[in-house]
């Protein structure tokens, strides 16, 4: 079935900067519905509070604007309603690997068939310009005056280690490249993450799309297996290896795992949405309570 | 546990009525615990101080109640104990079974010497062995007959010797019927209610005193056809059941305070985008962590108040399990039909404590989705529903997933009708007071308090909860003293049906208001909403629930001063004198 890619535009008035990485993912999420010709009102975009949070006014399908640091378990209680939806969680790296952090670790054991969009901006944009767990060391910003003095947060080697089964990093100023991992996402049968390098234009003077247009390369150039999970991990930690001199894009990782939701009889047949509540029969609870 | 449970099973398949009250520490080995079972051919609803017979499985447990035997009742406990060095009172009955040796003969081992004594408890009651087979059968087939013949014999064996043995105990008890009854846990009964409402996802982290609804409906989950997940935390829980009750399945979350603190965040943003939810607060003494396994009705204002921001939500607090049933379906009716936050507020009390009763009425259970759009017409080019429509009862038809032509936004920021965040005062001003007037529907739905006793009463005892079960039974005692008591209670706690409430109180003569908690919340709730005040308040929050006899002593006391006294009535409990082997040089 063929979606046109217009019929996912809104009319909704624009809230993110001009320039803002967010355009860049938008076209690219946009795009990979289109070309996987998913019904919209099938689709729900469920997203956390931030920036990122605004994606859903953007996208024609249903939408679901949650709390800051919620959109994946808000996503998981919509998946497992009903299995019959195509889900996409999307949230900021504040948002995912900050306030939402345990979420973050829990969703990828359970395999879940969800993709989840990371808008990784490396600070907080929508609270003007505070560090986030993904800023770099020495990045000065409002919280941080005399730079950063912790470590970064590694969303490629925590998804590979933590279960995720689709592992993949863009880079919202290659939206082409950007679409095929997103449509891999979504295609995938099982919880995927796609970490997105998603520049502010506004609060983040360190990593513009200048700085990553001069570091970032596509694993699939680089003829990287993404079946090898050693070999994922290796690609996983180079960035930081090389004083950020070297950022792998691409697809990282994937296997193939059971989903949480197949492993479910009460829904082979039919999602919970579609059981009949009308007249539920308890009479069997009476036998084990007389 | 299991041997509680299958001596207050005797009693319930025998057509009585039971109550069954366990109490234990937050400690799973080395604490006291204890299980009382209260049986009767009247209506009986709630444990008692005093017991006619103590089964004491060790030391300790003879010598902390021997405080809590009733006058010429009796202890049963094991022979090696040598009882008469705690001193007990001259009336008390001291049987000593020599549990081991019967356990030998009946070739048992020393795992079943608490079914020894379930034997020998059932004898000294004077109940029919036969009962006592019928349970094992239910309780050990599972692990073989081999099992079951086993328990049965051993508690054949304490049987026949507490009737040869054990001489002088005159109370007894008849099975009264064949009439089958069931036997449920407050928070059982919840759990089938909202099974039998179409409850199909149920989503959890454990807590204390939440965690047997988890249990229940987990170890039910493919009998009943619903999935149940367990979380990573609370917060994920709720979060979850929003997102299901957005995709339009009936879900529901469970916990206690400490659980329910985690939960206010997304309780916010379901009120904030009109998604229904039901919540379960099984409620503890608070605050922090306090004391895990008691019992407490300190969260009805933080129930209400949970959350920032102002916004409409229902509480029901259930007072028996036949309310906890019939409320739980009816908590998700109102949650669809009003897309609010629904919390059934129950306690440790009522919902750890098992009772029989008949079958539930299943026909009394409605399902009333609400406005739910189906078959929408099309939307022009890039536009949306508008799930958030002005609607004059503030109601908006909500469009599921899935459905053609539903596609909007729903948000926890302030939107527009389509769910576009928008920061417009009008607008903002329009969404909330459409929120606002869902109440004027809603409040037809919330009935007043309920009456109990006597029409015309010298004294109105008011509660609400669990606390009317002591309640309850404190009307019989008094009655049985020459006051005349009746009970006003509130199982629907808010919103304040105020007509209702001040039409009930107006009735009253001398009131006296009773609660769990230690500054009298629903009093507050009823000032503030309707102008009601009462004649006195009686609070107890030391961890225990009022026993019938307290409420019975205190009322007493008040009507025999011609209601004259101080206003505010702190009830205490006796505390168990702990096993001081230093101080009784044993």
């Amino acid at each position: 079935m063929m979606v046109a890619l217009k019929d996912f535009d809104t009319k909704e008035r624009m809230q993110w900067c001009p320039g803002c990485g967010n355009f860049g993912l938008l076209t690219a999420l946009k795009g990979a519905l289109a070309e996987l010709g998913t019904p919209r009102h099938e689709t729900v975009i469920v997203t956390g509070i931030g920036c990122s949070g605004k994606t859903c006014h953007y996208v024609n399908t249903y939408g679901f604007e949650s709390l800051h640091g919620r959109p994946l378990p808000v996503a998981s209680g919509i998946k497992l309603a009903n299995t019959g939806l195509t889900v996409i969680a999307e949230g900021g790296d504040g948002d995912g690997y900050g306030i939402g952090a345990q979420h973050f670790v829990h969703i990828m054991r359970r395999n879940y068939d969800l993709a989840y969009i990371v808008h990784d901006n490396q600070l907080y944009g929508l609270t003007t310009g505070q560090a986030s767990p993904t800023s770099l060391m020495g990045m000065k910003t409002k919280t941080t005056p005399w730079g950063v003095i912790e470590k970064p947060f590694n969303p490629i080697a925590h998804g590979i280690l933590g279960g995720a089964t689709y592992v993949a990093r863009g880079f919202a100023g290659d939206p082409v490249h950007l679409k095929e991992l997103i449509k891999g996402a979504i295609a995938h049968k099982g919880f995927a993450l796609v970490d997105v390098f998603q520049p502010c234009v506004t609060f983040n003077y360190l990593n513009t799309y200048q700085w990553f247009q001069e570091r970032v390369y596509k694993l699939e150039a680089a003829g990287h297996d993404p079946k090898n999970r050693d070999a994922a991990m290796e690609k996983a930690l180079e960035d930081s290896k090389t004083d950020y001199k070297k950022i792998p894009i691409g697809l990282f990782y994937k296997e193939e795992r059971p989903t949480y939701e197949e492993q479910l009889p009460q829904i082979k047949d039919k999602p919970l949405v579609k059981h009949d509540i009308t007249n539920v029969d308890i009479s069997a609870a009476y036998e084990e309570l007389e | 546990m299991v041997t509680g449970r299958s001596l207050a099973k005797c009693f319930t398949r025998g057509g009585l009525n039971v109550v069954a009250y366990p109490e234990y520490p937050s400690i799973i080995r080395g604490g006291h615990n204890t299980y009382q079972v209260v049986v009767s051919d009247k209506p009986v609803h709630s444990p008692v101080q005093q017991s006619d017979i103590i089964v004491a499985l060790n030391k300790d447990a003879v010598f902390y109640h021997r405080e809590f035997v009733s006058q010429g009742g009796a202890i049963i406990y094991d022979s090696s104990i040598d009882a008469q060095k705690f001193k007990p009172r001259k009336d008390i009955l001291l049987f000593p079974l020599p549990i081991s040796e019967l356990l030998a003969k009946a070739g048992g081992i020393p795992k079943m010497a608490n079914t020894v004594a379930l034997g020998a408890a059932l004898a000294l009651a004077d109940y029919p062995f036969d009962f006592i087979e019928h349970v094992m059968r239910d309780e050990f087939s599972r692990k073989g007959d081999e099992v079951v013949k086993q328990n049965v014999a051993v508690a054949k064996a304490g049987y026949d010797y507490a009737k040869g043995n054990f001489k002088g105990f005159k109370k007894s008890i008849k099975p009264a019927s064949d009439k089958r009854k069931i036997f449920i846990e407050g928070n059982e009964a919840i759990g089938l209610g909202a099974v039998k409402a179409g409850m199909k996802f149920y989503v959890a982290y454990p807590m204390t005193p939440a965690s047997t609804i988890l249990h229940y409906l987990i170890e039910n989950e493919r009998k009943f056809n619903i999935v149940v997940k367990q979380t990573e935390d609370e917060i994920a829980a709720m979060n979850y059941a929003v997102g299901a009750n957005f995709a339009g399945v009936r879900a529901m979350t469970g916990t206690s305070g400490g659980g329910f603190s985690l939960m206010v965040e997304a309780m916010g943003m379901a009120a904030e985008s009109e998604t229904p939810v039901v919540v379960t607060l099984v409620s503890r003494p608070g605050p922090g962590t306090c004391m895990p396994t008691w019992t407490e009705q300190a969260e009805l204002r933080f129930a209400i108040h949970a959350s920032q921001g102002e916004f409409l939500r229902v509480v029901l607090a259930p007072g028996d399990v036949d309310e906890c049933f019939y409320l739980a379906a009816q908590a998700f009716n109102l949650a669809d039909k009003y897309q609010i936050p629904v919390i059934i507020l129950s306690d440790k009390f009522l919902g750890e404590s098992t009772f029989s009763t008949e079958r539930f009425d299943e026909s009394k259970v409605r399902i009333e989705r609400g406005k739910i759009a189906k078959g929408l017409p099309e939307l022009a080019p890039n536009t949306r529903f508008r799930r958030y429509a002005l609607t004059a009862d503030g109601v908006s038809p909500r469009a599921l997933p899935g459905e053609q032509n539903g596609m909007h936004v729903s948000s926890s920021y302030e939107h527009d009708e389509t769910g576009f965040s928008s920061e417009d005062f009008s607008m903002r001003k329009a969404q909330a007071d459409k929120r606002a007037k869902k109440m004027d529907a809603l409040i037809r739905e919330i009935p007043g308090p309920a009456l109990y006793g006597p029409k015309a009463a010298d004294v109105t005892l008011v509660a609400w909860g669990s606390q009317k079960l002591p309640c309850l039974d404190a009307l019989e005692i008094l009655a049985g003293k020459g006051v005349k008591a009746n009970l006003l209670h509130f199982s629907y706690v808010f919103p304040v049906n105020v007509k209702e409430t001040q039409k009930a109180l107006s009735k009253c003569r001398k009131t006296v208001l009773i609660e769990n908690n230690s500054t009298g919340q629903l009093g507050g709730l009823l000032k503030q909403y309707a102008d009601v005040g009462f004649d006195f308040h009686m609070l107890k929050y030391d961890g225990r629930q009022f026993f019938p006899e307290q409420i019975a002593d205190e009322v007493g006391k008040l009507a025999a001063a011609g209601y004259k006294g101080k206003k505010e009535i702190r009830v205490a409990e006796k505390d168990y004198e702990y096993y001081n082997t230093q101080r009784y040089g044993l």
